[in-house]
């Protein structure tokens, strides 16, 4: 066995490299200190699925060649996972600078401290042009008269429907002079059990952007202008309800909550097995991408006496309390959800019709955009209405009982008249249990 | 007695006590700021109006506890909650019971066997929940599909309130791997010469079970129904992935409870007391357990 000892002329090469490595390792971090002075680090939370991360990685290289001193860092949560993580975030006291909020949020998160007010901010800054924005989006990020986030996307939803299935049954496609009986005449004419199609897609939504879509033709709303009672023990959202239970359950013209479980999202309209839907803008890129056949938009249906409601929901931006740097999260901003930002983001893109009305022209030109996409615009300019729970505090908690019940109701697991005594008295109590906050 | 407690150590023996101290040192600050800090902090939260931020935390006294208590769905999710418990612990020890007597044949094929059984512990539970999910499908789902070719209309599974919680307790069936495992062990370690015995004595199959592999098997079985009951308790994937509560409530636990009150509604405060109420019954029923265990575990080892 050989032995080797350590000559002094070795050792004192060790040394040296050492010494080297050790300045090397002190001087490391030194030069980093000396480039981080030189740009600020903002970071965000966001929730983009994969294929639209593309799309923000170009424009935040734009926005940091255009502001060099600013360098982006992004953390993407998944769409479901987002609103529980940004909590969880605040809790731990690690919000980033800049988080996505989706307008059912933005109420409880301002109370909660997770989002800043920035009124005076966006209001002193004169070439951000706030007034250019849908009044009905920005009214999600209102709490208390001031605003607490800026929306970047706002869409109505409407009726979309197979063109070939249409087609199929030698029928007409839905008419602007469509009412709720016309669509439900049509859909039970298109229903072929034998084929496996619905003639419609049987999706009930009572919150928010989908409250409307049924509700509203017949003059209900699911809470008041306040959002302090529950409103939906009414003739009219009875009348609206029992419309679509007889359309699904009695007529089997709609798929019921059991049968929509055998298709991708639960979506038979887009699975192309239900003639007619209800469609947002923000779903027509998963439309242009999954549906195998011809399809298009016509306006909401009307209610009997000739009126036209609807639901419209968006999403925004926020700047949280943890943010050291609230000025540079604003020059991100303003450019971000300026009418070029927005037209470079969600109308050329067509991932959802921009919060800005000038905007929605160039959104036409985008490839999701149904042929008729002009009737979404017309849906926000003449007729949807932001639906409700967002200004409550317990709008998540009602959330909750109106999804459930819209669930059993699917799912035929209910009554009508369950789902609204029970909407009635669980929702209340909760709009009861925030009261005083 | 005193005396015998007090008694001198040895210098070598002291020493050994520092290693120990020393090497068990790691875990043990692990377990007081991880497990029992958080535990105890949670319960003087329990007690505040606690929402998102710790400033400004007022001290609501039993508010919380009364809010629950006064709460209708808490107490649906108390009762689904024992029941999926009491579901899966029952079903899912028997069948392990069951697979581990089997695969403790000595049969050719058996190591595949005992590798296919153990196959779904090891895979993420999101991803068996998902697969779960189609396997449930009332339309396109296995389940219904051979259900159909025997001629039964399957039930809607996931889908609908009454079925549920039975759904939820056959899928937890085929999770029982480490409990299999466990069990198999267990089996092995009983003497042959016991059987034998019991043979000479006329004992036939159910006779050697019964008074020779389940009593040998008691500690095992203890100890196993132990920790499916504390497992039981805390199983959040299924219900997330799955079923979200629903229909309903039907499958609201407390888990789900919790998880909703304070990533959903921001009543932290509210889930803190939720977490602490979870906890007395963890501890209750663990107790009844060990006192009820003194019947019926027999230890051969112990001094009775």
């Amino acid at each position: 066995m050989s032995t080797k000892q350590l000559s002094r002329r070795n050792f004192l090469r060790l040394a040296a490299a050492s010494s080297t490595g050790a300045v090397v390792g002190y001087l490391g971090p030194l030069s980093n200190i000396a480039s981080a002075q030189d740009t600020v680090e903002l970071t965000f939370g966001r929730h983009w699925e994969a294929a639209f991360r593309p799309r923000q990685a170009e424009y935040d290289e734009g926005f940091m060649e255009r502001h060099p001193d600013i360098k982006i860092s992004i953390t993407y949560n998944t769409w479901a996972d987002h609103n529980n993580v940004v909590p969880a975030w605040a809790a731990a006291g690690t919000l980033p600078d800049v988080i996505y909020v989706h307008g059912s949020r933005a109420t409880p998160w301002a109370h909660e401290g997770i989002i800043i007010d920035i009124h005076d901010i966006v209001v002193a800054d004169e070439e951000f042009n706030v007034d250019g924005m849908w009044e009905e989006s920005v009214r999600l990020y209102r709490v208390n008269g001031r605003i607490h986030a800026l929306p970047y996307d706002h869409g109505p939803i409407i009726l979309g429907y197979n063109k070939d299935l249409f087609d199929a049954a030698g029928m007409d496609y839905p008419s602007e002079d469509w009412t709720m009986e016309d669509m439900a005449a049509a859909a039970i004419e298109l229903t072929d059990p034998n084929a496996g199609i619905w003639g419609w897609d049987g999706r009930l939504d009572l919150g928010n952007g989908g409250g409307g879509f049924f509700t509203g033709a017949w003059g209900g709303t699911t809470m008041n202008a306040d959002e302090s009672a529950m409103t939906v023990d009414t003739p009219e959202i009875r009348a609206a309800l029992n419309h679509w239970y007889n359309l699904t359950h009695v007529e089997n013209a709609g798929a019921s909550g059991t049968e929509m479980e055998a298709f991708p999202n639960s979506q038979p309209f887009r699975a192309g097995v239900a003639a007619m839907g209800h469609i947002a803008t923000w779903s027509t890129p998963s439309m242009r991408a999954l549906a195998n056949f011809e399809w298009d938009v016509a306006p909401t249906p009307m209610g009997a006496d000739g009126s036209r409601y609807t639901g419209a929901f968006g999403s925004g931006y926020g700047i949280t309390p943890t943010s050291d740097k609230p000025d540079t999260a604003w020059t991100y901003l303003r450019e971000y959800l300026s009418l070029e930002g927005m037209i470079f983001m969600w109308s050329l893109s067509g991932r959802g019709s921009p919060a800005r009305p000038e905007g929605l022209e160039a959104w036409l030109t985008s490839d999701p955009a149904p042929p008729s996409g002009r009737y979404f615009l017309e849906a926000m300019f003449d007729y949807a209405v932001t639906g409700p729970p967002f200004q409550s505090l317990a709008a998540a908690q009602v959330s909750n009982i109106l999804s459930r019940e819209a669930d059993l109701l699917r799912l035929g697991e209910t009554s009508v008249d369950e789902a609204i005594a029970t909407i009635t008295e669980e929702g209340n109590a909760a709009l009861d249990s925030v009261a005083d906050m | 007695m005193f005396r015998r407690l007090m008694r001198p150590i040895s210098p070598s023996a002291k020493r050994e006590e520092r290693i120990f101290y020393l090497f068990i040192l790691p875990w043990l600050i692990g377990l007081v700021l991880f497990n029992v800090g958080p535990v105890f902090g949670m319960l003087g939260l329990s007690f505040t109006d606690w929402r998102i931020s710790l400033d400004n935390l007022q001290f609501v006294g039993l508010e919380n506890y009364r809010t629950l208590f006064a709460d209708p769905i808490f107490r649906i999710s108390v009762g689904n909650t024992l029941y999926i418990v009491v579901g899966r612990v029952v079903f899912g020890t028997s069948f392990a019971l069951l697979l581990a007597i089997l695969l403790n044949q000595k049969v050719p094929g058996i190591p595949f066997f005992r590798a296919v059984y153990y196959l779904p512990t090891v895979t993420a539970g999101v991803a068996v929940a998902l697969v779960w999910i189609w396997i449930f499908n009332p339309r396109l789902g296995i389940l219904n599909y051979t259900l159909k070719q025997l001629g039964i209309q399957g039930p809607p599974w996931i889908f609908s309130k009454d079925w549920v919680k039975p759904s939820l307790i056959l899928m937890s069936m085929f999770s029982v791997g480490p409990n299999m495992i466990i069990l198999l062990a267990g089996l092995q370690g009983v003497p042959k010469e016991l059987y034998e015995s019991a043979e000479i004595d006329g004992a036939g199959n159910w006779a050697k079970f019964r008074n020779v592999t389940l009593p040998m098997l008691s500690p095992v079985l203890f100890f196993v129904i132990i920790i499916s009951v504390v497992s039981s308790f805390q199983n959040f994937t299924e219900i997330r992935v799955m079923t979200e509560g629903g229909p309903g409530e039907s499958s609201n636990v407390m888990i789900w409870y919790l998880w909703e009150n304070a990533f959903i509604f921001l009543q932290l405060g509210v889930a803190a007391a939720v977490a602490w109420i979870m906890f007395v019954i963890l501890m209750a029923l663990t107790g009844i357990q060990f006192r009820l265990g003194r019947r019926w575990v027999y230890y051969e080892g112990e001094a009775r």
